[in-house]
């Protein structure tokens, strides 16, 4: 697909790639582009590497942005044709431009990132020398930060294919040069995979293919901007879910004979932690955005949800605000329903989706409510607590998704 | 028989574990540390692992950062008498984690488990 290249220094061949995606990042592309530079330069003496910028021909100046900032490795900037965006088609190009390379290791990191430094690259780039071959985060973020990871991608994603991956969208990643042929090649691209789709695309790909899998402690929290969530889930939202589905259903075979689940291995050092900043959730637009919606959308969920479900989500939605609560087990049961319902095809995919999103406005709110007191530890044993919720649920979905 | 390797550096712990777990039917190995951990595991080849954290002369989660490496699949459960090492980010690469308690109930159960799900070592 590439369509722009820029490779001023002729680089033909690299052991380590760094790759960061962009879309008008001019701002703030330089911070990740010199910490990984010195962390290649502090920790990969001996390994030959380069930076490339994968970018969706950002009008904002990000190309010059990043080849203009300072670094000892070389650069190389590649770029979508013009009118085709998405972060999935960026990695797209870079998994392309990772083959011609015969690269042996592969980090990705967030345009957007200021609190990476130079270890995150070595702990993003150390166990791939030793036989792992996909990379996740371990850091601490604030307990309402990404919520859909909390509360949709890791237990489904633990549910399906039966592995502990804490951040599987976590926006950096380090992957050998064979699973970026993997990617490169799969059959299972989609629109929703093109765009935001793309990171619980590769951690899901990367369980389904059976390779070993680690969870690295980065040290630092992830401190990012957060546009995405300011303006609303509803994109990020649709193309995480809208991949899970669809890979639940391409891959019904694989999850259908996995039972719990199992740990992944960590790399580095986790008791020191820095404080992430807080984010804060506008409970008033959660608890509207969900009493409006479920009143919408209730003709539809009618057509799916199982009666008890349906019955259950009633009594949540009769609750006042003080007492409100949406129990993790009808939280799994209602995704489970919504993942069937799109196998089956019972509504349009972006109208199914979008009607998800007000029960997880309610979701949300139920956690925040729940854990205003509580510490990250408490937070985390609790978001296990939910995961469990839906490794129990799984004879639920397996009864429903096998049989009807 | 499932074959279950317990490395602790308590005596009296290794000997009540090895007579409740015989008792379900177990096969139990003992070692009394981390020293030669990964050669016992290649030659005894356990079906679970369960490792203590807090030894003389070993840390447990280091030692299981080493198991990982070798032993991707191999079921762990780490058994502690101290209930904060839960806070450190090692312990996920554990199946489980479970407080040492004279009623062996707990630690039974989640052996239960990670015998029923774990996953065959390659050939």
């Amino acid at each position: 697909m590439k369509a722009v290249e820029d490779n001023p220094d002729g680089v033909s061949r690299a052991d380590i790639v760094v790759g960061i995606p962009s879309y008008n990042e001019a701002h703030s592309i330089s911070i990740p582009t010199q910490q990984s530079d010195r962390g290649l330069s502090k920790y990969f003496t001996d390994r030959s590497a380069v930076r490339i910028n994968c970018d969706n021909n950002s009008p904002d100046g990000t190309r010059n942005a990043f080849m203009e900032t300072p670094t000892d490795n070389p650069k190389i900037y590649i770029s979508t044709p013009e009118g085709v965006k998405g972060k999935g088609n960026n990695l797209r190009n870079l998994f392309e431009k990772v083959v011609e390379l015969s690269a042996e290791a592969v980090l990705v990191v967030d345009a957007d990132v200021e609190s990476i430094s130079p270890q995150w690259i070595r702990n993003l780039c150390d166990p791939l020398f030793e036989n792992f071959q996909f990379v996740t985060p371990l850091y601490v973020r604030h307990k309402y930060d990404r919520m859909i990871a909390n509360h949709v991608a890791y237990p489904l994603t633990r549910a399906l294919y039966g592995r502990r991956v804490r951040q599987p969208i976590g926006g950096e990643f380090g992957f050998s040069g064979e699973l970026a042929r993997t990617y490169l090649e799969s059959d299972s691209w989609t629109e929703e995979v093109e765009n935001f789709g793309i990171d619980i695309w590769m951690t899901s790909i990367a369980m389904i293919s059976r390779v070993q899998v680690i969870q690295s402690f980065l040290g630092r929290p992830k401190i990012h901007h957060l546009a995405d969530q300011e303006a609303g889930p509803i994109p990020l939202f649709n193309d995480v879910v809208g991949t899970i589905f669809g890979l639940m259903c391409r891959y019904e075979n694989f999850w259908r004979e996995v039972k719990w689940s199992r740990p992944t291995a960590v790399y580095g050092f986790g008791t020191e932690l820095e404080v992430p900043p807080p984010v804060h959730v506008d409970l008033d637009s959660a608890w509207e955005r969900f009493r409006s919606g479920i009143s919408t959308h209730w003709p539809l969920y009618c057509e799916f949800l199982h009666s008890e479900v349906s019955a259950k989500l009633e009594e949540v939605a009769g609750l006042t605000r003080e007492t409100f609560e949406f129990p993790a087990a009808l939280w799994a049961k209602v995704l489970y329903d919504f993942a069937w319902a799109y196998k089956k095809r019972i509504a349009p995919e972006d109208v199914l989706l979008s009607s998800l999103i007000p029960l997880y406005h309610g979701k949300t709110l139920s956690f925040v409510l729940e854990t205003e007191a509580m510490n990250t530890q408490q937070v985390e044993e609790m978001i296990e607590d939910q995961c469990l919720q839906f490794e129990k649920a799984k004879p639920y979905l397996m009864e429903r998704w096998f049989s009807e | 028989m499932p074959k279950i390797l317990i490395v602790d550096d308590e005596e009296g712990i290794r000997m009540l574990y090895s007579m409740e777990l015989e008792d379900e039917g177990y096969e139990v190995v003992t070692l009394p540390d981390g020293k030669d951990l990964l050669q016992v595991i290649r030659k005894e080849k356990p079906d679970c692992l369960v490792l203590d954290i807090k030894m003389r002369e070993y840390n447990g989660l280091d030692l299981l950062q080493e198991v990982r490496k070798k032993h991707y699949d191999l079921p762990v459960i780490l058994n502690s008498a101290y209930s904060s090492f839960k806070v450190d980010l090692k312990a996920v690469a554990a199946d489980y984690y479970v407080v040492k308690s004279s009623d062996l109930s707990e630690l039974k159960a989640k052996l239960k488990v990670v015998l029923e799900t774990r996953i065959p070592p390659e050939q």
